[in-house]
């Protein structure tokens, strides 16, 4: 097994997918173009079979020489380097947890819209990155709030996504009534 | 001296007009601020005001856009050095050097090279570009084709690739994952769709801005998560001290260098600054006698990149509007502007609306000088940014990155893009990959597959022939030779 560790055969692995998926794929739009002799598949199944070479040889690396930085590199932080302990579960939990929340709110975009969803986004995040002072949470989230309607609501116009669904595409309206109501003042 | 008369011209109708003043000041500090903000950057800018600018004059709408460029592209190097989190592609090679610096309490040091350098860079290319676009297009228009572009594309790639990975593997992989992504939607010759996975929104393509967003942003967002999480989390230190005289005189040749650099890569129709920085770091790691401090906080490295992507920005201008062809996100919007108008960006506007031009001109010039006095006065406003605890940082730049990724289209699928580009970014950062690899792939991928398929169609499928064009033989050894260069490295230097 040389060097290899477990991380090293699922990156390896991971790879391998991303080419058989991306090379099958390719045959649903594997059709001529009279103008052009390679065709829409050509481009991409060089890089597939580039990137198939490279994921070899980065396996290879891995089983002579493991995760360890090639020397002469350049463009890489020391500091970087640093493996994250996960041996506790609860570590695990909060970094999954901050991963998906934005997901989650992205998701939720359409039916609840950016004004009622923000504020709920925000104070999780804070509280997600270990802030526990309620008064904090609250404080900075309405700052971002007030920021966020400042800048893109009043100044900017910019259209956000208002959401769907009752009471949340209210909220939206009443927020823009407002935002025209406070435009016509000047 | 006729160009002398006409720059004054076009700075008399510059500041003698209240309202083409207001907007040239709006355009510099809401350039800067949109740039220096983490989560946003001045493409975001741009998309808001493109609709606004139908109101204007064409003068002062791609006045607006072309000042927003310039200050811009300096904005985002100081979210790079800050926060490792660059503010547009082309400050990417910044991080590689300025967050180091600031980790190791030296920010000011970097922001203060950051200013001087881009505004050297961008005055340099401004003066160039005042007298020499006409020459330049027509150099261009004679030499520079498919070919020229496609072998510039992949000396560029092959330039990536060697800085950012933990290893040279890796850097090729990465670079490689970005021109796969690009190859999603639809194909640049025929109008095929390509891995749209049964998404009628992918046809268009994965949208730079939340990709690049979602890479650098969200991605470093998830990092400091996962640091504060573990119990590694340690604030970056305020490091208020600027580079001396000395220091920066001692880089000289760096920032000539780059101004070069910078300026070839920003007169390439499609290139732009992204390359020009990318180009500038690796040529000065190829010049310098300590290749192993890059990449550790060294100096020359923000100087390099920096002074590059600046001097490209007036040099991204002559194709614009010699040739109509826009060198990039930015540069595209202006064309857009020129169309609400009625105008279209090409030789004949140096006939139609020379007034336009030499306004644009002035305007530039005026911006690059601007970043030298408001971005010394403000950088150490900036440094005490890095006082705010992540915390309450985080949440305000996911906020500014999901609407900055929504706003460009409109799409929630953007939004969803932007954070799946963040967790891919979040994970293969942790395993060693370069994300500025991979955002210059996505970036090129699609230019370099046009200009390739374009020059075949051009040599009659002969490759040969590419090396009967000086210009492009030059580039293609220059890559061939980059990634040999590599090759040897991956098979002979131990670990």
């Amino acid at each position: 097994m040389g060097q290899l560790t477990k991380s090293h055969l699922i990156e390896g692995g991971i790879w391998s997918l991303i080419f058989v998926v991306f090379f099958s794929y390719s045959f649903q739009f594997n059709q001529p173009i009279e103008i052009y002799k390679f065709g829409a598949t050509g481009w991409p199944r060089v890089i597939l079979l580039l990137l198939l070479l490279v994921t070899a040889g980065n396996f290879y690396h891995q089983y002579r020489y493991g995760s360890a930085v090639q020397k002469g590199r350049v463009g890489i932080a020391e500091t970087e380097d640093t493996e994250a302990d996960y041996s506790n579960p609860a570590t695990l939990l909060k970094v999954v947890s901050v991963l998906l929340t934005p997901f989650v709110f992205a998701y939720l975009l359409k039916p609840v819209g950016m004004y009622s969803g923000a504020p709920v986004f925000i104070a999780l995040i804070i509280y997600l990155f270990g802030e526990r002072r309620w008064k904090w949470i609250l404080g900075i989230t309405l700052l971002i709030y007030a920021i966020l309607l400042g800048l893109f609501v009043v100044v900017l116009n910019a259209p956000l996504p208002q959401g769907n669904m009752s009471p949340f595409y209210d909220i939206s309206g009443f927020i823009l009534k407002m935002n025209t109501n406070l435009q016509n003042l000047w | 001296m006729i160009m002398v008369e006409k720059f004054l011209a076009g700075s008399a109708a510059l500041f003698g007009d209240p309202i083409t003043i207001a907007i040239f000041v709006f355009g510099v500090i809401g350039g800067m601020l949109f740039g220096a903000i983490p989560g946003v950057s001045m493409l975001t800018l741009a998309a808001i005001l493109l609709p606004f600018t139908a109101d204007l004059d064409p003068a002062q709408g791609v006045m607006l856009f072309a000042v927003i460029y310039c200050t811009g592209t300096y904005g985002g190097a100081i979210t790079a050095i800050l926060f490792n989190i660059p503010g547009a592609p082309e400050n990417a090679p910044t991080a590689f050097d300025g967050y180091p610096m600031t980790r190791q309490g030296k920010s000011g040091k970097a922001v203060g090279a950051a200013v001087l350098c881009s505004a050297i860079g961008g005055v340099a290319s401004a003066l160039v570009m005042r007298a020499a676009t006409e020459p330049l297009a027509n150099w261009a228009i004679r030499n520079i084709g498919p070919p020229e572009i496609f072998a510039l594309v992949f000396f560029g790639l092959a330039v990536a690739s060697s800085v950012g990975g933990r290893t040279i593997w890796k850097g090729w992989m990465s670079v490689l994952l970005g021109l796969l992504i690009a190859t999603i939607g639809q194909d640049p010759v025929g109008g095929i769709n390509r891995y749209n996975f049964g998404y009628t929104d992918l046809a268009a393509g994965i949208a730079f801005v939340p990709a690049i967003l979602g890479f650098f942003a969200v991605s470093e967002i998830f990092v400091q998560a996962e640091k504060k999480a573990t119990g590694q989390y340690d604030a970056p230190k305020v490091g208020m001290s600027f580079p001396s005289v000395l220091e920066l005189w001692a880089h000289k040749f760096a920032v000539v260098r780059s101004i070069l650099v910078g300026f070839f890569c920003g007169i390439l129709p499609g290139i732009g600054a992204t390359l020009a920085a990318f180009m500038g770091y690796g040529e000065a790691v190829r010049w310098s006698k300590n290749k192993e401090e890059f990449g550790k906080g060294k100096l020359e490295g923000v100087i390099s990149s920096e002074t590059a992507n600046n001097a490209a920005t007036g040099a991204a201008m002559i194709p614009l509007l010699a040739l109509g062809l826009p060198g990039g996100a930015l540069t595209a919007m202006m064309v857009a502007v020129f169309q609400m108008h009625d105008l279209e960006p090409g030789p004949l506007v140096f006939y139609n609306s020379p007034e336009l031009i030499w306004i644009v001109f002035a305007a530039m010039f005026y911006a690059n000088l601007s970043i030298l006095f408001i971005g010394l006065l403000e950088t150490k406003t900036i440094l005490y940014l890095l006082k705010i605890p992540f915390q309450f940082l985080a949440p305000l730049i996911l906020l500014l990155a999901t609407i900055g990724a929504y706003i460009s289209r409109g799409l929630v699928l953007d939004v969803m893009v932007m954070f799946g580009a963040g967790i891919i970014g979040f994970l293969l950062r942790r395993t060693g990959y370069s994300i500025p690899g991979i955002v210059l792939g996505l970036i090129l991928g699609k230019i370099g597959e046009q200009n390739f398929a374009q020059g075949m169609q051009m040599v009659h499928y002969d490759p040969v022939t590419y090396f009967s064009r000086p210009i492009c033989t030059i580039l293609i050894i220059a890559g061939a030779l980059t990634l040999a260069a590599g090759i040897y490295r991956a098979f002979s230097t131990p670990k």
